[in-house]
């Protein structure tokens, strides 16, 4: 085991103290006067802790304890007492004149500092760790002094739960991590809660059920209703009923009613998530992690508000995609394209991902902030107006908080809802005129609502079922010493940028190309031909066959530079 | 009797699903808000040395906030926070009076003068060993 080498020196001298020291019934003479000298020092502390199975990290903390820190810190982490010094012999019981750990230290060993080696349990002990995290990182980056960083971080992370256990803490079998550690406090007990898959699981049970009893319910579909009066606004926004024409799934692929879906799970988890997140840097990655360790259902909710982000920016492409590639852009439907892309380029957001305020997005943060500054004349400014300052720190999290908080909200719900209000006043999804359909019924408001419902139980149900077994990222803090090196990928949905930045000049590539791909896709009904109105509803029809083929080859160079980011990034 | 259609059967049903539903969400909503973040207020102080405190003297403590005082008889200790509505109450000659609704106490801090209905709670103090004394806010109404 090479890894261990360097820790030979230490094994021995342990070893050595063990044989002088702790074994007084050897009949030696020197060993003698050894015994009568610690008549009250009983040598049954010093025998390895017993192997207990299945072990707990506390349990393997103590093993790597025995082995590594005992001789210093002593048995029941009181640190180098003059009781504990009792169980030495009489003449290395002064470290430092012994000679072994004084400042005139021999090359095999180390000098134990002046001030002597701290108590790591019992009343005012480790006060300055407020939690398991700083204190594993502590330990992984300062012991054993000798050599200074040599434990493994499995062995550190054991080490920390085994302090925790000699002041007092009862973990059980939970074990500590980067994700977990700065959510459990050094001084007071927590109580874990219990696991959120019962929970969990019977809601989307009930769920499936209850959409099972929809999707029995016999449906109804009804001629034209004699239309009264002028709709108003919330009509506009939820129709009374529509032509069954455009309520096709194989056609919408329901994109934008489940991207609605998603935004209200987005506010509702959000919502929750505010009353526990602390939007300081020193404080926000200890509060995630907090609300997704020590909160009950906390990481569920977390764990629904990630994954219905991320969904979205799949739903919300795909909605894109269909509207393009069904032609359902043509006039008099250009201007809510537009809102639509608008929408589209408002939630590939970036302020969520940075509040973390991780190691995870420590790089990205640098990055996406720093290619500000790469825009001509106002880039600069740019920066400063985001950032808050000359670099990020908490006035650029303070601007963060408030925008993903208040004004993206803001914005994506006027956004939204105009863009519903403006498919209904452009005559709803878009179809061949009434004379040309297929299909001539129209669907009763029960029946649209119930279809609308039936999609959001099955939605919501998967979500569930996805949130509870995949968990969202989180790292540890971000530490000033910059000892744990965070990840340098950009989020997913970013991975191309990333990759065009790698070929050649910060502006050209990570700012111009990402604009001129979203103005491009602005202006495909205004520059190229569209469909007929007579072939809407269906895909590919054959009137914007060229918009068609230059979306496919966007797509295609974005999922190619996409998949090559992630794996050179690895 | 009746027999129940089909249609009502299901719609029954489902809206009992949706209910259920709401229930477990508004469940898991409840413990969800039942975590707190901060830990208590501590309920131990340390007052120094047993010596500081010699008859006749009177100390505030406003971090408790509580008054400390040496009759001669013993040292006792009183929590300063108003029983009406938690306001610190001010020390003054004759005892105690609240800057928020008037309430007044005697020097033994009990009630002169409503709206405070209940005497000013009594802490325990407790000489230690090393011949310091504690303050325990937990408790010690006498």
């Amino acid at each position: 085991m090479p890894r261990y080498r360097h820790l030979i020196p230490v094994i021995i001298l342990a070893a050595g103290v063990m044989l002088f020291g702790f074994s007084p019934a050897d009949a030696s003479p020197s060993s003698q006067t050894a015994t009568t000298a610690t008549p009250t020092f009983d040598p049954s502390r010093l025998s390895q802790p017993p192997t207990v199975y299945p072990p707990s990290q506390a349990d393997n903390g103590a093993q790597v304890y025995w082995g590594m820190c005992m001789d210093c810190h002593g048995d029941r982490g009181q640190g180098l007492t003059g009781e504990w010094l009792d169980s030495y012999p009489p003449e290395e019981r002064d470290c430092w004149q012994s000679g072994c750990h004084g400042s005139d230290a021999p090359a095999n060993s180390f000098a134990i500092p002046e001030t002597g080696v701290p108590a790591l349990a019992g009343p005012g002990a480790l006060s300055r760790f407020p939690n398991a995290f700083e204190l594993y990182a502590f330990i992984r980056e300062n012991m054993p002094l000798f050599p200074p960083g040599s434990l493994t971080s499995e062995e550190a992370w054991s080490l920390a739960a085994h302090v925790l256990r000699l002041n007092g803490r009862q973990l059980g079998d939970f074990a500590l991590s980067e994700t977990n550690g700065s959510a459990i406090p050094m001084h007071r007990d927590v109580a874990l809660p219990g696991s959120e898959f019962p929970g969990g699981l019977a809601l989307a049970g009930v769920l499936l059920l209850a959409a099972f009893g929809l999707a029995l319910w016999p449906g109804q579909a009804a001629g034209p209703p004699a239309q009264a009066a002028r709709p108003g606004f919330v009509h506009h926004l939820h129709p009374p009923g529509i032509p069954a024409a455009q309520s096709r799934f194989r056609y919408t692929l329901g994109a934008g009613g489940l991207a609605v879906f998603l935004s209200l799970i987005l506010l509702v988890t959000g919502l929750l998530e505010m009353y526990f997140y602390v939007p300081t840097p020193e404080r926000a990655a200890v509060s995630v992690e907090t609300l997704t360790t020590l909160v009950p259902f906390g990481n569920l909710v977390r764990n629904l508000h990630y994954w219905s982000a991320q969904f979205l920016v799949i739903v919300m492409t795909v909605h894109l995609l269909r509207v393009a590639l069904t032609g359902a852009y043509a006039p008099p439907r250009r201007f809510n394209y537009l809102l639509g892309l608008l929408v589209f380029i408002l939630l590939l957001d970036f302020t969520g991902y940075v509040l973390r305020w991780d190691e995870g997005i420590r790089w990205a943060l640098v990055v996406g902030t720093n290619l500000l500054k790469t825009v001509p004349v106002i880039g600069e400014g740019l920066y400063r107006f985001v950032i808050g300052g000359a670099e990020p720190g908490l006035a650029a999290l303070t601007r963060f908080y408030a925008w993903h908080i208040f004004g993206l909200t803001l914005g994506a719900a006027v956004l939204v809802i105009w863009h519903a209000f403006r498919v209904r006043r452009d005559g709803g999804i878009a179809v061949p005129p009434p004379d040309q359909r297929l299909e001539r019924l129209r669907l009763t408001r029960s029946e649209l609502l119930r279809r609308e419902v039936l999609a959001m139980l099955i939605a919501g149900a998967a979500l569930l079922v996805f949130s509870l077994l995949v968990p969202a990222p989180i790292g540890p803090p971000i530490t000033n010493a910059g000892a744990i090196s965070g990840d340098s990928q950009a989020p997913w949905f970013f991975l191309w940028v990333q990759q065009l930045l790698k070929l050649g000049d910060p502006f050209l590539c990570g700012v111009l190309t990402p604009v001129l791909v979203v103005v491009f896709l602005g202006a495909l009904p205004y520059l190229l031909p569209n469909a007929k109105s007579g072939e809407l509803g269906r895909w590919f029809p054959s009137g914007n066959r060229a918009a068609q083929a230059l979306t496919a080859l966007i797509v295609l160079a974005v999922l190619v530079l996409t998949v090559l980011g992630a794996v050179t990034g690895q | 009797m009746k027999r129940m259609s089909r249609r009502e059967f299901l719609r029954q049903v489902t809206n009992f699903l949706f209910g259920l539903a709401g229930l477990l969400g508004l469940g898991g909503l409840a413990r969800y808000f039942s975590f707190q973040t901060d830990p208590g207020p501590p309920t131990e102080f340390d007052l120094g040395p047993v010596a500081a405190y010699p008859p006749g003297i009177t100390a505030l403590r406003p971090e408790v906030p509580a008054l400390i005082r040496n009759d001669g008889s013993g040292i006792v200790a009183f929590s300063l926070a108003c029983t009406h509505l938690g306001c610190t109450v001010e020390a003054n000659e004759d005892g105690f009076t609240c800057p928020c609704h008037g309430s007044r106490y005697d020097r033994d801090g009990m009630v002169l003068q409503g709206p405070a209905r209940e005497s000013l709670r009594r802490l325990r103090v407790e000489i230690l060993e090393d011949e310091t004394l504690r303050l325990f806010t937990d408790g010690g109404r006498p």
